[in-house]
């Protein structure tokens, strides 16, 4: 059983000790449950990713310490202690080249499987399945992965994790560069593994109709420290907040924000589409209103 | 000039903008479609493909015409070829056949340095166009390529940092930013260069809600304000929809040609072409799920939010 994952006063400096450090996290702590789904939302250069990077080891605290799946992480963690913990997080991060590196797509998604003890064919079957699963022709799959388009490149980095089969899954916006219908396939296809094999995510985003949509929590970060934890029916409740901290509102409440100027009564401002028609269908004359005009 | 707009806009001007953008609205309408004969970008039955082996062509016959000042989006899913064609138009890959103009030069590779001078192009990864050890030297680099003198270039560059806001990072090292600080300073060091031509690839996918508008407003503003060719390759709709005219590539071919407005009434089948749904169209789908009827003609935000708001309060 993986356990949650606990943060405590994690601070985080770059180069540190150098003239060049900078610090880019400060005194952040937060706990995040099994089976969660956390959206973590903030301004450029907030430290969202820094925050990330935690959670497998690629970065260690400068002070401070974390729980991940039961491995404990501080300023003094060998980076062969993290092996484990590694085989569990499965990480997309912002830059999908930075995590290719295999001589063609198929090899590249057949990493994980073979290093975690498949034979090279199986780790290839299970590789070839991903690759469908993500949306990825055929054709591509003898390339290099450096030869593809932006979008193409971001589906191989997922279906690598995805082939991890990992407990936790650590995503920095990981649909970028993804065109809209790939966007939601792959936010669908992350909901169903939350769903149905309890996978904790963890996700960042800019993309407040995800956060609307997919979230049960939401972690607000401001230079980087935490400014709000909590749902995203209370953080998007608050519009003035929101305004303050220059954050946006899913599409959905920011249109049920302009109905209500006009004097549309709304109880508390909807999230998503589905909740808005259905308020909407409520107050709506049956005959559908006036078709023109 | 981009950055002294930036300071100097109040009331007045902002009344000019709108009185300009209704002109050039009138105009637009009027002249719809007719074609001058040269464009600032020609492209004349353009094939590509990136190996001999490839059997499919990676661009395919493509016919483009781009007018001078015009905002053209290009749209399409993934691996469509919409940065492909990007490359063929900076020459930074050789076409198999077919012709290139910019600004009436054919693309040879003689004629190469001169036409990359007009072009400014962000790249989908920024990490792919850093080449100064500070961010500073980065912007400055492209200015230094082209003679630009030391003052000139100083101020250049502090201007292009200041309007993406990114002037307090001068002396950090581009490839130690966040993500989003990385677009900024990518498209920076194209504002500096001020060329004719500036072609966005998917540059605004990693900034947060409040600067991807910054970024939008701000090409809108080179755009409609001071006349450089916009070339955006964007999966983004508010994007495409601030553009001129919008192309759709799939599978290496420009298979549509499209006003904004045009294209917005296809509905779902916006997402076979790569783009989002207007969120005006989905809230009107999920009405009609629900039996309510809604007007047929494509609505934008506003009269979606007039006619509801009118249809819920006259009961
Ligand atoms: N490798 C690095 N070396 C030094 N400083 C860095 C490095 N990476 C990021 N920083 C700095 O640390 C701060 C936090 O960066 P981080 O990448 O965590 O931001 P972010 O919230 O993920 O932003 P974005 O939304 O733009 O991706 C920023 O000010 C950034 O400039
Ligand atoms: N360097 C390369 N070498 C070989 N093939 C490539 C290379 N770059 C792209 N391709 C292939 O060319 C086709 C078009 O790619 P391109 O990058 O132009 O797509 P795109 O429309 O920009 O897609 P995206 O929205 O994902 O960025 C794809 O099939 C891709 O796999
Ligand atoms: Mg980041
Ligand atoms: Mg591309």
């Amino acid at each position: 059983m993986v356990k949650s994952i606990h943060i405590e006063k994690l601070n985080y400096v770059y180069q540190s000790g150098t003239p060049f450090s900078r610090r880019a996290l400060t005194d952040v702590s937060l706990d995040i449950k099994t089976g969660s789904y956390t959206a973590i939302i903030g301004h450029t250069g907030s430290g969202k990713s820094t925050l990330l990077q935690h959670l497998n080891g690629l970065l260690k605290p400068t002070s401070g310490s974390l729980t991940v799946a039961g491995n404990h992480i501080t300023s003094e963690t060998k980076n062969k202690e993290l092996n484990e913990l590694r085989h569990h997080v499965g990480f997309v991060f912002q830059f999908p080249e930075a995590q290719l590196f295999e001589e063609t797509v198929l090899k590249d998604i057949a990493f994980a499987p073979k290093n975690f003890g498949k034979s090279d064919e199986e780790a290839e079957q299970v590789a070839a399945k991903m690759a469908t699963l993500v949306g990825l022709p055929d054709s591509v799959l003898d390339s290099s992965p450096f030869e593809l388009s932006g979008g193409q490149m971001r589906r191989v980095a997922i279906a690598g994790v995805l082939a991890m089969e990992p407990q936790i899954l650590v995503l920095d916006e990981p649909t970028a560069g993804l065109d809209p219908k790939g966007r939601l396939e792959m936010m669908e296809m992350f909901e169903q593994l939350h769903q149905e094999q309890h996978l904790t995510i963890i996700l960042v985003t800019h993309q407040m109709n995800d956060v609307a949509n997919y979230a049960d929590h939401v972690v607000v970060m401001e230079n980087g420290g935490l400014i709000a934890n909590s749902t995203p029916e209370r953080v998007f409740s608050d519009p003035d907040w929101l305004h303050k901290h220059h954050l946006g509102l899913p599409q959905t409440t920011a249109f049920a924000a302009k109905l209500a100027k006009q004097g549309v009564p709304f109880e508390t401002l909807p999230l998503t589409e589905k909740q808005l028609a259905e308020k909407l269908a409520e107050l709506m004359p049956q005959s559908g209103g006036e078709l023109h005009g | 000039m981009v950055v002294p707009f930036v300071y100097a806009f109040n009331i007045l001007n902002l009344y000019f903008f709108m009185f300009r953008i209704m002109v050039l609205l009138i105009l637009k309408t009027k002249f719809e479609r007719e074609r001058t004969m040269d464009g600032i970008i020609d492209i004349k039955d353009l094939c590509f493909r990136y190996s001999q082996e490839n059997e499919k062509l990676d661009l395919s016959h493509v016919d483009l015409h781009v007018n001078e000042g015009e905002w053209l989006a290009v749209i399409g899913h993934n691996g469509s070829g919409k940065s492909t064609l990007a490359k063929a138009i900076d020459g930074l890959i050789e076409p198999e056949s077919g012709e290139i103009f910019v600004d009436g030069q054919k693309l040879t590779e003689e004629s190469l340095w001169n036409i990359r001078k007009k072009i400014g192009m962000v790249f989908q990864n920024p990490d792919n166009q850093f080449v100064g050890a500070d961010v500073e030297g980065d912007v400055a680099f492209g200015l230094e390529n082209q003679g630009i003198e030391r003052e000139e270039m100083h101020i250049r560059v502090k201007e292009a940092l200041q309007v993406v806001n990114m002037q307090d990072f001068a002396k950090h090292e581009p490839v130690r930013l966040s993500g989003g600080q990385k677009q900024r300073v990518a498209i920076a060091g194209v504002l500096a260069l001020r060329p004719k031509i500036v072609i966005f690839d998917e540059s605004t996918s990693m900034l947060d809600p409040e600067g991807r508008m910054q970024i939008i407003s701000l090409i809108k503003q080179m755009n409609r304000e001071e006349g450089f060719t916009v070339i955006s390759i964007t999966h983004d709709i508010d994007e495409a929809s601030l553009a001129d005219r919008v192309v759709v590539v799939d599978d290496g071919k420009i298979m549509g040609d499209s006003l904004p407005e045009e294209l917005f009434q296809k509905g779902n089948e916006l997402i076979d072409l790569g783009l989002d749904v207007p969120y005006p169209q989905r809230l009107k789908f999920e009405l009609n799920k629900r039996g309510i009827q809604t007007p047929s003609e494509y609505m934008d935000e506003g009269s979606m939010v007039n006619w509801l708001s009118r249809s819920i309060l006259k009961n």
